[in-house]
């Protein structure tokens, strides 16, 4: 056995999963409040990531930052939180409120052309050159944690701990203030919350926002950690978000944090071991595959998923 | 039902108003006595200018039409680019290689971009007498005599893959190498090349893939062993292999990367150390080069370019001096130019002159590889 | 529009359901209402051969092959708008895994006929037997459908899609990639097709073929049992029809008509390669059958010529001009009421925009000292009317400044904006800036990129649509219980 790979693919997949699972509760805000497969969210963080590109550029550059790194970074993720979250209000307000009592089909091919418009109007603007972050100017690879044979580079632990911070602040957000508890209510039972005087739409457009901020920050640490963002790069990352989001149950918080770290291993995992797995037969271009069929496994036999709750459908 | 009605009459308006646009134009088009002028005449350019390769034909098409605005402004001449997007998708490219085909004022073809476009465009042009010269379109077969108006300016892989097997054998001495390839038509092919040619030289060879979407190699680089000395990268990407060679780094693995011609971009690629293969010497280390690449950025504000856009530049060169000597000869047919481009012979900006084989392949053929210090590319051979 | 104009007796009142059984004698009274009729009344053979007319004499008009090419690429988007319909617009199940089926046929032709297969089959068994397979795979994919509601299902499919996609990349039987790229020309009764001219004939046979027997196939027993069952699903089951066994029908007909396509396609192209089959093919064909009108044969056939032509058109940027002039003025004449309002709106813009051209050659000269990117005529006239700063756009089509990505974001916001408005007027005032903005915006940042701009409006003709008529050009409006 080799311990040392081992707790490498443990490291990556726990990088890579908690990226997945802030995409997946914003995949998983939305969708337990409207029953709406946002099919645009990958592209939100698409746009997150280049947001976020402007800022590092705006503040001198990797090389050459005009003020300390730790405040480079911050701000990054700010601004990004801050431009996917109007986004996402935006899209919300244009593409999806006027279908609400549309037939269900109507929402989900306005968000397949919400999601054709970002790409391509990124495209147009910045080009198709993909770009760098250049993160090893901003924080040099020798810094970080050393553990015997083992060095984790400081960026691997800014990701994974703002991602747990911000999900921790979302728990924390609909668990006890009385935003959340709208929130609950509204996804429990729209119409009864609205009798309840709770502004519905309100709710939705704050839910939105949140969801989206999530997945704009998401892409900034995906362009700190991996290095590279190109205009297409949120289709991937939208679609293992909602995997996560499916596995873990959709609609559930805790839910979306334990699928994206499921997701994230399950591919970590199936690039390093799928070779020896297999007897050489199938290489590490086939691990998506295993990604896939955990979900398809997962859908047939647990729809609702590790948390959700199965559905009662009401006439 | 009123609205239906309405709708239908729009329906009905827009689709007479685009089939007559688009059915009038061609017609107006077909003046030959026009041409025998050389007054109007375009060239088409057959690449991927949207999708994920978007960045690749976009350099390309930057550096042809600054080719030609150069030309024309030295030359007196009035060409002009067709724009024919592939989308990187081989259907797209048959129906733009068509309209090529069909647009009368189209007297040679820059392209195509991806091996793939030209698999599917070869026989449409072979048959008009349409000369198509790629700038960057490496698989072998492309040259075996299967499109005979088929050229290319850059070498083909069967002389990249020894050449970098070579390298990596004999001159880096690696015994240990992983290859990695992302799953396109370009890189498979290259990857699996080299993985036999080291694999016969006794080299202990272990394959990975990407798939081409993938933002995170920090898993492939994972199952890179110790021992590993080379991992040899066959992309299209130059930031992909940037990404690699820093993951590569963090996880503390000693293994260098040897980058395939689609790694090639100073400003992209930037490993502490690392090796590139280049179909062409990159003219920022030529000197006399060194005034067109001055030229070229007061052109550009996108200062960002590897090897795909100046040899588009010389693909472009050399179609323009070939319609230029069948208008000076008088005979401006598709045929005649594509004659003139068989008979080629002009300097290269990459030093030297550019001539073809019989079967379209540029003559002399070598690549260059560099070696990449601290983000420095110096020529290694 | 029917709202402002008609009297009362026309909207619907108290008593929906006498409303709804009046419609026969509302629709006698009006012109369109009896052309309607008439079409109804027709023999369907009549209505088929009107309807496959023009296809059929669009050869005859011209001898490019070019455009040959591009009848033959808006038939196959034809066949394949009519199949996704049997399943989205028919039975009401989103498949986001359709263009799989495609490629089925596609690559199962090559299996049949190719060098690289070493066989040559002839098209009349091939073709047949190919949708016999692609149905049998559609069924089995189709399988998890029965457990799966709505939005679970797209997922599947679409990951079913994305399975297809990494196999068909990584398999060696496939050649990956590279593809195959020997493909046999399609061999029918002992004769070779070779021209254009022949694959566009071909492929309008199985068009024909096709929407004959979609046509029957609807007005069958299935076919009414498949409305009834997008309807209302639960109503359905509750009238003992067999849901899943529909539903499954369903996938495998709309599966069938694909691999059909495809197999007309792959002999066409001569090569097959799985990047041929991917998402933006997927978006692009839901984009033909949403704008058709889902559910209509004749929408979504009108939606894929027209979004294929329209494609085609903007690839050239004196033709996208036009076509985007054009496109606007039609719009503004069409929608706005009453007549005079769009002649005051094109006419304020044209006044405006030569107050601000003029406001700025005085002001700020660099504001107008660029030239229009087109080489048509119309740009002569427009190089003295938008705004076009020197340099906005590099030479290679990028903008280079800020100012052209600040101007196309604004365009964007605005336009939003736009849609907040009610008042009538304030909104026809506030068209005019948005409209010379659009206008500058095409000229100085879309135009230099035209393969990129013809997506961006596809995405947003998709989310315009949805929100101002899901139901598409030709669709029917259905009315959502709820």
């Amino acid at each position: 056995m080799d311990w040392d790979k081992l707790v490498q693919l443990l490291v990556n997949g726990v990088t890579l999963g908690s990226v997945y699972a802030l995409v997946a509760l914003g995949f998983s805000m939305v969708y337990g409040i409207l029953k709406l497969l946002n099919l645009a969210h990958g592209d939100v963080l698409m746009v997150g990531a280049f947001v976020g590109w402007g800022v590092l550029g705006w503040l001198g550059g990797a090389q050459d930052p005009t003020v300390a790194v730790w405040l480079v970074i911050v701000l990054m993720i700010l601004a990004a939180m801050v431009g996917g979250g109007l986004l996402g209000v935006a899209i919300e307000r244009f593409a999806y409120r006027p279908l609400r009592r549309a037939p269900r089909i109507a929402p989900l091919i306005s968000a397949l052309g919400v999601s054709f418009f970002l790409q391509n109007s990124v495209l147009l603007l910045f080009g198709a050159n993909f770009r760098s972050y250049d993160s090893f100017d901003l924080v040099d690879v020798g810094v970080g944690v050393d553990w015997g044979p083992f060095h984790i580079w400081v960026m691997r632990i800014v990701v994974v701990v703002s991602a747990l911070a911000m999900m921790a602040g979302l728990w924390l957000l609909v668990t006890r203030s009385k935003l959340g508890k709208a929130m609950r209510a509204t996804a429990f039972d729209r119409e009864a919350a609205a009798m309840m005087g709770i502004d519905v739409d309100r709710v939705i457009v704050k839910t939105f926002f949140i969801g989206s901020a999530l997945a704009g920050a998401a892409g900034v640490l995906v362009g700190l950690v991996f290095f590279q963002i190109n205009h297409f790069m949120g289709f991937n990352y939208g679609l293992k978000g909602f995997t996560a989001a499916v596995v873990g149950g959709i609609g559930s918080i805790p839910g979306a944090m334990v699928g994206g770290l499921f997701i994230g291993l399950a591919e970590a995992f199936s690039v390093g071991y799928i070779e020896d797995f297999t007897r050489g037969r199938l290489g590490s271009a086939f691990s998506d595959l295993v990604v896939f069929l955990i979900l398809v496994v997962f859908m047939l036999l647990r729809p609702q998923g590790i948390f959700g709750k199965p559905e009662v459908k009401k006439v | 039902m009123r609205n239906g009605l309405i709708a239908a009459g729009l329906a009905g308006l827009v689709a007479a108003a685009v089939v007559s646009a688009a059915v009038a134009k061609p017609a107006a088009q077909a003046a030959p006595a026009q041409i025998a002028a050389c007054t109007n005449v375009s060239i088409g350019f057959l690449g991927p200018l949207t999708g994920p390769a978007g960045f690749l034909g976009q350099e390309q098409l930057s550096w042809l039409r600054f080719g030609v605005q150069k030309y024309n402004k030295a030359n007196g001449t009035t060409f002009k680019v067709a724009l024919g997007d592939t989308q990187l998708k081989a259907p797209v490219a048959r129906t733009q290689a068509r309209r090529f085909v069909s647009d009368s004022n189209v007297l040679a073809v820059v392209g195509g971009s991806e091996s793939q476009a030209v698999v599917v465009s070869g026989n449409l042009f072979e048959k008009a007498d349409l000369a198509s010269i790629s700038g960057s379109a490496t698989q072998t077969n492309l040259t075996n005599g299967q499109f005979r108006t088929f050229f290319r300016v850059v070498p083909n892989d069967s002389i990249q893959g020894p050449q970098v097997v070579t390298y990596v054998a004999k001159n880096l001495k690696a015994k240990n190498v992983v290859v990695i390839d992302s799953q396109d038509d370009y890189s498979l092919p290259l990857a699996s090349a080299i993985t036999r040619g080291l694999r016969a030289r006794g080299v202990t060879v272990s394959r990975e893939s990407v798939s081409a979407d993938d933002t995170d190699f920090s898993s492939v680089v994972a199952n890179v062993d110790s021992n590993v000395n080379v991992v040899v990268f066959a992309t299209q990407v130059a930031s992909a292999a940037n990404t690699l060679s820093n993951q590569l780094r963090e996880q503390g693995k000693k293994a260098i990367v040897f980058g395939t011609d689609g790694a090639y971009s100073p400003s992209q690629f930037k490993p502490r150390i690392g090796y590139v293969s280049v179909f062409a010497p990159d003219p920022h280390f030529d000197p006399n080069a060194r005034a067109l690449i001055r030229e070229y950025n007061r052109y550009s504000k996108n200062k960002e370019f590897g090897a795909f856009g100046p040899a588009t530049y010389m693909a472009g060169l050399v179609a323009m001096t070939a319609i230029k000597n069948a208008c000076a000869d008088g005979q401006v047919t598709r045929a005649e130019v594509t004659r003139q481009t068989r008979r080629t012979n002009i300097r290269s900006i990459f030093g030297g002159r550019l001539r073809f084989s019989a079967k379209g392949d540029p003559l002399p053929t070598k690549f260059v590889i560099y070696k990449i210090s601290n983000g420095k590319y110096s020529p290694v051979g | 529009m029917s709202e402002h104009q008609s009297p009362s007796p026309e909207r619907p009142r108290i008593g929906v359901d006498e409303w709804v059984a009046s419609a026969e004698q509302r629709r006698e009274r009006t012109v369109a209402g009896r052309i309607e009729d008439a079409v109804e009344r027709a023999p369907a053979a009549a209505k088929l051969v009107v309807f496959a007319l023009p296809f059929a004499i669009f050869p005859l008009f011209t001898d490019s092959e070019y455009l040959t090419q591009v009848g033959i690429d808006t038939l196959i988007y034809v066949l394949l708008a009519l199949g996704l319909n049997v399943v989205v617009g028919w039975v009401g199940l989103l498949d986001l895994g359709f263009v799989a089926f495609f490629g089925l046929g596609a690559y199962l032709y090559a299996a049949l006929a190719s060098e690289y297969a070493g066989r040559h089959w002839e098209a009349q068994f091939v073709v047949p037997l190919i949708a016999v397979a692609v149905a049998a795979t559609g069924f089995l994919v189709g399988l998890p459908s029965r457990r799966l509601v709505g939005d679970y299902l797209a997922i599947v499919t679409l990951f079913f899609l994305q399975i297809w996609l990494v196999v068909l990349i990584n398999a060696e039987f496939t050649r990956g990639p590279n593809g195959i790229s020997d493909i046999y020309p399609l061999k029918l009764f002992g004769r070779e097709i070779v021209s254009p001219g022949g694959y566009y004939y071909v492929t309008f046979a199985a068009f024909v073929l096709v929407v004959a027997f979609l046509y029957l196939l609807n007005r069958s027993r299935t076919g009414r049992a498949w409305n009834a069952l997008r309807d209302d699903e639960l109503a359905a089951e509750l009238m003992t029809m067999p849901v899943n066994r529909l539903k499954l029908m369903a996938f495998a007909v709309g599966a069938a008509i694909a691999g059909v396509a495809g197999a007309l396609y792959a002999p066409q192209q001569g090569a097959v390669f799985p990047a041929n089959f991917d998402i933006v093919l997927l978006i692009t064909v839901y984009a033909m059958v949403v704008l058709g009108g889902a559910g209509s044969i004749v929408g979504v056939t009108v939606g894929a010529v027209l979004i294929n032509s329209s494609l085609e058109a903007l690839r050239d940027p004196d033709d996208a001009s036009w076509l985007f002039y054009v496109a606007i003025v039609l719009g503004l004449v069409l929608f706005m009421r009453p007549r005079w309002v769009p002649l005051v709106v094109l006419a304020g813009t044209a006044a405006f925009g030569l107050v601000v051209h003029e406001l700025a050659e005085q002001l700020r000269p660099s504001l107008v000292a660029g030239s229009t990117f087109g080489t048509a005529r119309v740009d002569e006239v427009l190089d003295s009317w938008v705004l076009l700063p020197e340099g906005a756009i590099g030479q290679d089509g990028l903008p280079a400044g800020a100012l052209a990505r600040i101007a196309y974001v604004g365009l964007v916001a605005a336009i939003l904006g736009l849609t907040l408005i009610r008042n009538r007027v304030w909104r026809a005032v506030a068209l005019v800036p948005v409209l010379y903005l659009g206008a500058c915006v095409w000229e100085n940042v879309l135009v230099a990129q035209p393969a990129v701009a013809r997506f961006v409006l596809i995405g947003a003709m998709l989310v315009a649509l949805m929100a101002l008529r899901p139901q598409g050009l030709l669709g029917r409006q259905r009315v959502e219980i709820v």
